[in-house]
């Protein structure tokens, strides 16, 4: 079994065998969508193929209704209409197996041996969950392989190309943006304590003076040249309709169907009322803390606080779907290697995820599938859910041991 | 001048009315002897069904006889012209909206619509064709009074017919003309037959879940509750487990 693990983990078995699953998987996926009534690909491909086809014809992508993402991904997916309908999906997929390679460089830069390394990112490239999302046709890959070239680039300290690549990821999916002020505290001047422990305005100054070095205006200048020359570029071409369906739907959305949320049930009762705005605030509030919070205390790990960033902004989101989790477990692998955690304890962290899911999963099922009133039971399991993410996440929080503070450890 | 022109007004107008009685009997007289039946069921559960109508229009139709079904949806449900699109070829049928179709409004938001179905006729002599139609159910307002479902009430689908060689203009009673277009490409109008057809229910129903109004206080503040515990929780953690 160890042998058999050590032959497929090593690193041009690895990264091979990996795409080929996955290139088997959508060969797979097609011959079930002729063949079957229930269809492999999911829905989303057949949205970004229409608009797709709205761009080849000369029209905006925004003609396919429930397109709400970039135009730029539209655009990539020409060739499938030029080319092959299965052209987006093996884009996909080599973006998937990218995220891999890109673990995999990171933790060998973080200090972890290469073995190890490669055993973590078999966590990811061996992992049915991103298999199945980039072979059905998710441009998830994309955004993670964008998120992981960032914080490899700030690791090797190539501020120009970080800031492009996230330039880029926050023009993609908004959520990146949180991202924002760890990198900001990163990139700052280092702070010399002053003297006297007193706020004064020396030290507010001081505070606000230590962001202004060339490192950090040249990533903010880069980052935000990307960022609004795209948009500029398609607000130009499609007018109002790109910023509010990129954007603007996603910031406000209120979805009030079923969803993984625990404030789901809140909002679907209070949709209609004078409360509903002073709530969906209320529901803001405990997200922007934790980001503000984990930002300051960890931003000297990026990939660390990337990854609490984005689980907390998941969990605490006001709308939640499973898609979303793959925002977080791209950057899993890169924190797993720095927890003291047995792996007995891993797993049941893991299983205990998966309990929460399978509980809403139940009733959400019974509500849509076979028509009964199973709203109560999905609020609670909502509710559980959260309970169970932020017990996993104080769990990750108390056994991280960082690069810094392991080889203070051995030097004590 | 006036007289020979009356004159030859009068001699043509028999000639006319003898070749339309002759005209007539051919053209509109199956619709005479046209006995349609039309049946809908709904079949599924839950927020996703399918209305499925069988119409039978007897063996004395003639084979270039083509149907339209008409249908009203209340705006408690929605059909998917996406998922229609993709399905399109296996279903041999083709659909025509009358305005587009927001898929994830709630019932309250959103208003009635029309569809318009074309069923593809195979061979000359029409059999029973039967269109099944994938609907979903919309989220509704909560409700207020105890109750726990809120029905949504489907009517039955017209039933149009239309052949090349008929162009009535009387005897119709008790079926009347209805304006429609003439294919689901929508380019151009054409004069249908709507059918009277009798019914024992006029309507399908069915009954979704929806969210239960006088629990608002308690799910609000239960929520509330639990995220600022949880929120609370984890700041702490963070801060006791900070990086120095």
């Amino acid at each position: 079994m160890e042998r058999l693990l050590s032959v497929l983990t090593e690193k041009r078995v690895l990264f091979s065998v990996s795409f080929v699953v996955r290139l088997a998987l959508v060969l797979y996926g097609d011959y079930q969508d002729r063949n079957m009534v229930v269809k492999y690909t999911d829905i989303d491909y057949h949205v970004f193929t229409d608009a797709a086809r709205f761009i080849t014809e000369g029209q905006s992508p925004y003609n396919r209704s429930t397109y709400r993402y970039t135009p730029l991904l539209a655009w990539l997916l020409t060739p499938n209409i030029y080319l092959s309908v299965v052209f987006g999906k093996l884009l996909f997929i080599v973006c998937d197996v990218l995220s891999g390679l890109l673990i995999y460089k990171l933790l060998c830069l973080r200090g972890v041996s290469c073995q190890i390394a490669r055993y973590v990112s078999s966590l990811w490239l061996l992992n049915p969950l991103p298999m199945g999302v980039s072979s059905r046709g998710n441009a998830e890959s994309i955004l993670s392989a964008l998120v992981l070239g960032t914080l490899l680039c700030m690791e090797v300290r190539r501020l120009a190309w970080a800031a492009v690549l996230y330039g880029l990821s926050v023009h993609m999916k908004i959520y990146p943006v949180t991202y924002a002020l760890p990198i900001a505290l990163s990139l700052r001047s280092p702070h010399t304590k002053t003297t006297t422990e007193h706020w004064s305005w020396r030290t507010a100054f001081g505070f606000i003076g230590s962001f202004l070095n060339s490192k950090l205006i040249l990533f903010a200048s880069v980052a935000g040249g990307v960022f609004f020359t795209l948009t500029a570029l398609f607000y130009y071409m499609y007018g109002w309709v790109f910023l509010h369906e990129t954007y603007l739907y996603h910031l406000t959305r209120r979805d009030i169907r079923h969803n993984f949320s625990p404030y789901f049930y809140m909002l679907y009762l209070t949709a209609d009322s004078r409360w509903s705005q002073a709530l969906g605030l209320a529901a803001f509030l405990p997200q922007l803390i934790l980001l503000v919070v984990s930002s300051w205390t960890f931003h000297r790990d990026l990939a660390f606080t990337c990854f609490l960033h984005t689980a907390i902004f998941v969990s605490f989101n006001k709308v939640c779907t499973s898609q979303y989790f793959l925002w977080y477990l791209s950057l899993l692998p890169l924190v797993i290697p720095h927890l003291t955690l047995s792996v007995k304890q891993g797993v049941m962290l893991l299983l205990l995820w998966f309990a929460g899911q399978a509980l809403w999963l139940a009733p959400a099922y019974f509500l849509e599938f076979e028509g009964h009133n199973t709203f109560f039971l999905i609020w609670l399991a909502g509710l559980f859910f959260l309970v169970i993410n932020s017990f996993i996440l104080v769990q990750i929080i108390a056994h991280y041991k960082s690069r810094k503070s392991l080889e203070r450890q051995k030097a004590e | 001048m006036y007289f020979l022109r009356f004159y030859l007004f009068l001699c043509s107008a028999p000639c006319v009315y003898l070749l339309k009685e002759d005209g007539d009997e051919d053209l509109c007289f199956f619709l005479e002897g046209v006995k349609p039946s039309l049946s809908v069921e709904l079949s599924n559960k839950g927020f996703h069904r399918e209305v499925v109508t069988t119409v039978e229009l007897g063996s004395e139709t003639p084979g270039d006889v083509r149907a339209l079904l008409v249908y009203t949806w209340p705006r408690g449900v929605y059909v998917d012209p996406y998922q229609l699109a993709f399905l399109s070829d296996l279903r041999g049928w083709q659909m025509l909206f009358n305005t587009t179709i927001d898929l994830e409004e709630p019932a309250h938001r959103t208003s009635a619509f029309l569809t318009y179905v074309y069923p593809s006729h195979n061979g000359p002599t029409p059999g029973p064709l039967t269109v099944t139609i994938p609907i979903h159910g919309r989220y509704h307002k909560p409700a207020f009074d105890g109750k726990s479902f809120t029905p949504v009430h489907i009517e039955l689908p017209e039933l149009l017919l239309w052949t090349k060689k008929c162009t009535p203009i009387q005897r119709l009673e008790p079926h009347t003309l209805l304006d429609a277009p003439c294919n689901a490409s929508n380019t151009s109008i054409c004069s249908w037959i709507k059918i009277q057809l009798s019914h024992k229910n006029s309507t399908l129903s069915l009954h979704l879940p929806v969210g239960d109004g006088p629990t608002v206080t308690l799910v609000c503040t239960g929520t509330l509750l639990v995220t600022v515990i949880c929120c609370a929780v984890l700041c702490h953690s963070i801060l006791k487990h900070q990086i120095t």
